[in-house]
């Protein structure tokens, strides 16, 4: 009898803030986010195959799928950046990075906590990505850090 | 300190940096109350995304960042049944003594062997570069003091068990 | 102190002290395994009563404690022990050995009065072994001795060797992992060459080893461990080494006990050093200048609860 003391009345306020509200959603459609990244899987295979490691890079982090319902494009993204990851060598990160856009820094850096945060998934290996943040730190800053942590366009 | 420590430790210190922005920050939800926001949980738009800084799934770092507190849990290495003891029983140790370490948290959070729980009191009379480096030496140390403590065991034990033996000599 | 000694220290030194010096006391202690001393002047000031209650005093019994006491003691042993005690020797301080090394050797073989009682299953043990050893074969009685509430020693006499099983109970899992490195490192300390006469040492948690697998009541859990000791006609051979080889094993599990302890404490005192060097590297954070020694309008000193 005493359930109604349990009910979380907040929830019908009119200014409850919903997750939605937190963040642009993404105009495409869930289906054509994962078909988008799909294409960019052999894109970024090619370019890798050059060399380019740049510009595989561009590739995968440039509309990088967020928000809800699109796990799968965003676990092939992960798979396919960490690929790049993984065959970079310790000595291109530097320039790598620098060569990034802000933009592409800032969802490199959320990808590598993404990466951080599942150690023992897939291809995530903890002493490449732990690489990476500290040349990425070293070249776009704890500024870098800051909008990854605040961002809300989870990868 | 050890090579293959050092970026895992300084991308801690980078991310504890980049959390460590706080400000005074009052309840929105109960009035004239002044908590920590990441303990509370209840407003989403002043919780941060929490992040993961990890080496293996046996040491990791999480940094749960909000707009006047930020939480940070530790996994420490524990290789071992005596490891694992070992660490337990510092980890209890100091957390006894959480008021005299006043970022300490009575509790760690779960899955994690001690937590700590920096608000925007302790940002604002202490020095944040040296909060964090309290934070990065614990790291440091801890592992270093447990597998001292656990060399030092089997070093008794051996003179131990030699001392028993030998005098069976006689 | 890395050994533990076998005589008691309290009887040895309160006997020293009264033998020159007679005066009536009245002092009750305690020994490992929960034994209880009592010594006291009864009658008068030079006639003392040392008397001793242990758990396993009917299982000693039937292993002929009472030969080896006679045989240690003569005399002294009264034939009925003080109530609520197991065994009583009455000394005579007028008659006992003059100042010296005679009256320190007397002094002693009384203060062993535990060990000795303790050794019944041990010496017999021996003795069985060497009627066994002319048989060719058999097995000796396997005989139990619960010194503890949930700890037993057995001990079993083979034609070629004596076996000596102690369980013994962790309570905490500390003591239990503790445990489990020291009892490691006694079966591979025999690997050395200068310790390879040592008994035969084993180990298991949880599974008794085969010897006593048939016993009824014995505990199973993971709080309890099993050391097994092979001792080889090498180690009683003669009386001098039998009989350091009992005072030695019987404190067997002490010793473990009081090192584990050992251990223990010594972690505690590094974590305090350790954790007080955090808090130095804590405090060098803060920033408030030292607090101002603020006094009173008489002069004292205000003091203030906080930190």
């Amino acid at each position: 009898m005493d359930n109604f003391r349990k009910i979380d009345i907040d929830q019908y306020d009119e200014d409850v803030l919903l997750e939605s509200e937190l963040y642009e959603p993404d105009p495409r459609d869930p289906a054509q986010v994962l078909d988008d990244v799909k294409q960019k899987v052999t894109a970024v295979r090619s370019s890798l195959a050059k060399g380019d490691i740049t510009g595989a890079l561009d590739l995968v982090l440039d509309n990088a799928p967020y928000g809800p319902n699109v796990d799968e494009a965003k676990n092939i993204n992960l798979q396919t950046l960490l690929s790049i990851l993984n065959s970079t060598k310790a000595t291109e990160i530097p320039g790598v990075v620098k060569a990034l856009s802000t933009d592409a820094q800032d969802t490199l850096m959320k990808y590598l906590y993404k990466g951080m945060a599942m150690p023992g998934w897939g291809d995530v290996s903890g002493s490449v990505l732990l690489g990476w943040h500290e040349k990425l730190t070293e070249a776009a800053g704890t500024g870098c850090i800051v909008r990854a942590m605040t961002d809300r366009r989870l990868v | 300190m050890s090579n293959v420590l050092r970026p895992y430790l300084a991308a801690v210190r980078s991310t504890l940096t980049a959390a460590l922005t706080l400000e005074d920050f009052a309840s929105q939800v109960v009035e004239r109350h002044n908590k920590p926001e990441v303990e509370v949980g209840q407003s989403k738009e002043v919780l941060l995304n929490p992040l993961v800084i990890s080496r293996n799934e046996n040491e990791r770092v999480l940094i749960e960042p909000s707009v006047n507190s930020i939480r940070l849990s530790i996994k420490i290495k524990q290789a071992d049944e005596i490891e694992r003891i070992l660490c337990h029983k510092f980890t209890r140790f100091m957390m006894q003594r959480a008021e005299s370490f006043v970022v300490l948290r009575r509790k760690p959070v779960k899955g994690y062997d001690i937590s700590f729980l920096i608000t925007n009191n302790h940002t604002d009379t202490m020095l944040k570069h040296k909060i964090v480096d309290f934070i990065i030496q614990f790291m440091e140390e801890v592992d270093k003091e447990i597998s001292e403590m656990k060399l030092s065991l089997n070093a008794r034990a051996r003179v131990v068990a030699e001392s028993y033996l030998s005098a069976f000599n006689s | 102190m890395i050994l533990l000694e076998s005589h008691n220290y309290i009887i040895q030194t309160t006997l020293a002290e009264k033998a020159i010096k007679p005066s009536s006391l009245d002092v009750q202690f305690v020994d490992f395994d929960g034994v209880r001393f009592r010594l006291s002047t009864p009658e008068r000031k030079t006639s003392l009563l040392l008397s001793m209650n242990i758990r396993c005093w009917d299982e000693l019994v039937n292993y002929g404690v009472h030969d080896i006491l006679v045989r240690e003691y003569g005399g002294l042993v009264k034939v009925q022990p003080e109530p609520e005690y197991n065994v009583s020797l009455e000394i005579d301080l007028d008659q006992i050995p003059p100042e010296g090394e005679q009256r320190d050797a007397f002094i002693k073989s009384i203060s062993l009065l535990k060990r000795n009682a303790l050794a019944a299953p041990f010496e017999r043990g021996f003795r069985e072994q060497k009627q066994l050893e002319q048989a060719g074969s058999g097995q000796g009685e396997l005989m139990a001795l619960h010194y503890r509430d949930e700890e037993v020693i057995y001990v079993q006499a083979s034609p070629d060797r004596v076996t000596v099983i102690f369980s013994t109970v962790f309570r905490e899992e500390t003591d239990r992992i503790f445990g489990k490195v020291f009892l490691q490192e006694f079966v591979d300390a025999r690997r050395l060459p200068n310790i390879q006469s040592a008994p035969q040492v084993l180990y298991t948690t949880r599974d008794p080893p085969l010897e006593i697998r048939h016993l009824p009541g014995l505990t199973d859990s993971e709080d309890i461990g099993y050391v097994t000791f092979v001792l080889f006609p090498r180690h009683f051979a003669n009386p001098t080494v039998a009989e350091s080889t009992i005072s030695h094993i019987q404190l067997f599990r002490d010793y473990l006990h009081y090192h584990i302890k050992c251990s223990k404490a010594y972690m505690h005192s590094r974590m305090r050093h350790r954790v007080s060097e955090f808090q130095k590297v804590l405090n060098r954070a803060k920033t408030e200048a030292a607090s101002v020694d603020r006094k009173t309008a008489s002069g004292r000193s205000m003091s203030t609860f906080s930190r």
